[in-house]
């Protein structure tokens, strides 16, 4: 029988919500393979963490070590590898956060695991895990399974799992010596740095013009921010308009940016990689035009145009003041 | 120092319509343009720009067909100094477990103080390749990398968590560094630039020449395979507004005052 761990991912001593939706895809494929859930916990100063995660799960392995403290990868890789070991065969589940992105390769070659990243459903059949994926600029719906191994290692795209608080039932919890020795790590955490903060607050804003890497190569970014004048909005972007320095990372709207809820959220030649669409979860109303019919962005929103946006933009702004008149 | 750079060449598939094939487990390719995965464009270039500081040299390697060479001409134009294609019948099939495998063997009998790629690539959207060739080469590894700055025997660098956070990192080397898009600038590179470098050899190797048996490449070393492919429904989601360009514009400004209570 394959057993099902779940690893509590935390950061600053608290715990993040990739924990909870991990715990809620555990509860579910626990159930349907008929197998047990354990969630791991390696951290520092975890006891009120430890007993968050007793309440929702029938077991916890925690182990207290200065060293998990910042999430270290490498530090995670062997106390992972050592708890994990003789309790095979495995299937562990992760958040695929930006933290877990770096862990879980490394970690999958150290325990002779296969790796799905960024699964978004799975299935059983035949009593074996099958997960689904997406490919190519995330726009293919891929089932894939797994061989040449029995343990299973997948990472979860976050906002596809819910998790429901079950309230109260304890499990017990296993505290283990760390498995960590003496030696120095090759991966040292430094400090945290945060990111520059800038003149426009786009995490506050209700009115969004939102421009992605359809806007071209070289835009006039005069029109766009005339249209968000207009609007009484700001200007906000996706990750390739910040790689091309066409605005700074203060204005970038993702899971690696700024998570944001205006009450208007119009994205111009946005595709819409989950990335993205991560961090407008929540806006009342999202408009987009984009050239292509398949861009993901028309999945999360509520109106599209399917036009090029240069054409687009000039009359809307037009139309816009006239409305206002 | 010495940096290999792994690229890979890549469908771009970020526009128009994808169509899946007949078998239902893989989308048909022979209409697509082919490029340099976008997130391995700014490793080649941090190389080059480590190497244009510190000295050293930079290889530019990739795992693909033959028609990869004009990824790795380029690579050259910006300044790598040589550049190898790893192309053989038995790859057919690798995830990026096997694909590891390969570059991990080719990387044995090299000497190198860094490894730079991509953290994902846009065909298979994984970010598992970096982290499993430094795994099975025995050296530390991030992703999301930017900020890199080597100095005697290890490497600061910061990685991107989420939220606009970061963290500083100290790694020994020899290390391999996923990098995140937007590090740098990609270099703008000339036809000229590409003509120059038009003379130098880019070898194809083999399974054999890099010495690894069949079963741990391919479909018969992968840990992941493929059942089946769909291309999600479409109609799902957004109200597509109809007409001209001008006409859809103007229907817009008319829901944006309605239903966004903008003016």
């Amino acid at each position: 029988m394959r057993q099902i761990f779940v690893l509590a991912e935390h950061r600053k001593h608290q715990l993040r919500d990739t924990t909870w939706e991990a715990v809620a895809a555990g509860r579910k494929l626990a159930g349907e393979l008929g197998a047990e859930l354990t969630c791991l916990l390696l951290g520092s100063n975890i006891d009120p963490m430890t007993e968050v995660l007793a309440r929702e799960c029938p077991k916890v392995i925690a182990v207290d070590d200065p060293r998990f403290a910042n999430f270290n990868s490498e530090a995670l890789t062997k106390g992972l590898g050592s708890i994990l070991k003789g309790r095979e065969p495995f299937m562990l589940i992760m958040g695929n956060s930006n933290s877990i992105i770096e862990l879980a390769p490394g970690l999958s070659f150290a325990l002779d695991a296969a790796l799905a990243t960024d699964c978004f459903g799975f299935e059983v059949r035949d009593g074996k895990p099958l997960a689904w994926r997406q490919m190519y600029s995330y726009k293919v719906n891929t089932l894939v399974s797994f061989k040449n191994t029995e343990n299973i290692i997948v990472t979860l795209r976050g906002g596809f799992f819910q998790f429901t608080p079950t309230a109260g039932a304890s499990g017990t919890v296993e505290k283990l010596p760390s498995p960590l020795g003496d030696e120095p790590l090759g991966k040292r955490f430094l400090n945290y740095v945060e990111a520059e903060k800038g003149d426009v607050d786009v995490a506050s804003a209700d009115i969004i013009v939102s421009l992605g890497r359809g806007i071209g190569d070289e835009p006039d970014m005069d029109v766009f921010q005339s249209l968000a004048d207009t609007m009484g909005g700001v200007l906000a972007c996706s990750r390739p308009i910040v790689d091309k320095s066409l605005l700074p990372k203060y204005h970038q709207v993702g899971t690696s940016g700024v998570e944001v809820k205006p009450k208007v959220y119009l994205a111009l030649g946005i595709s819409g990689a989950f990335q993205h669409v991560g961090g407008i979860k929540g806006s009342p109303l999202i408009v987009a035009v984009n050239k292509d019919p398949r861009a993901p962005i028309f999945r999360v929103a509520q109106y599209g145009i399917v036009a090029d946006l240069n054409q687009v933009v000039p009359v809307l702004e037009e139309k816009i003041k006239e409305l206002k008149r | 120092m010495d940096i290999i750079v792994c690229m890979k060449w890549v469908p771009d598939t970020s526009e128009g319509d994808l169509v899946i094939d007949r078998d239902g487990k893989e989308i048909k390719k022979d209409s697509l343009d082919y490029d340099m995965n976008d997130w391995d464009r700014f490793a080649i270039e941090e190389a080059v720009r480590i190497k244009e500081k510190l000295g050293g040299t930079v290889t530019a390697v990739t795992v693909g067909p033959d028609d990869a060479e004009e990824m790795l001409r380029e690579c050259l134009a910006r300044g790598a100094d040589e550049a190898f294609v790893l192309s053989d019948d038995s790859f057919e099939g690798s995830d990026s477990y096997a694909t590891a495998q390969v570059l991990a063997q080719f990387m044995r009998n090299r000497s190198y103080g860094l490894i730079l790629t991509g953290t994902l690539a846009d065909d298979d959207c994984a970010g598992e390749f970096g982290g499993l060739l430094a795994a099975m080469l025995g050296i530390p590894a991030s992703t999301l990398v930017s900020g890199i700055e080597p100095d005697e025997g290890k490497v600061k660098f910061k990685r991107e968590l989420e939220g606009g956070l970061y963290e500083a990192i100290e790694m020994n080397l020899p290390a391999l560094l996923a990098v995140a898009t937007g590090l740098n600038e990609p270099r703008f590179v000339s036809v000229r630039a590409v003509r120059k470098v038009a003379s130098i050899e880019i070898p194809v190797l083999g399974l054999d020449d890099i010495g690894l048996e069949e079963s741990k490449v391919g479909a018969a070393g992968a840990r992941i395979q493929i059942e089946s492919m769909v291309l999600p429904p479409e109609g799902e989601g957004a109200e597509i507004i109809k007409g001209t360009a001008e006409e859809a514009a103007a229907k817009l400004a008319e829901i944006l005052k309605e239903k966004g209570g903008i003016l």
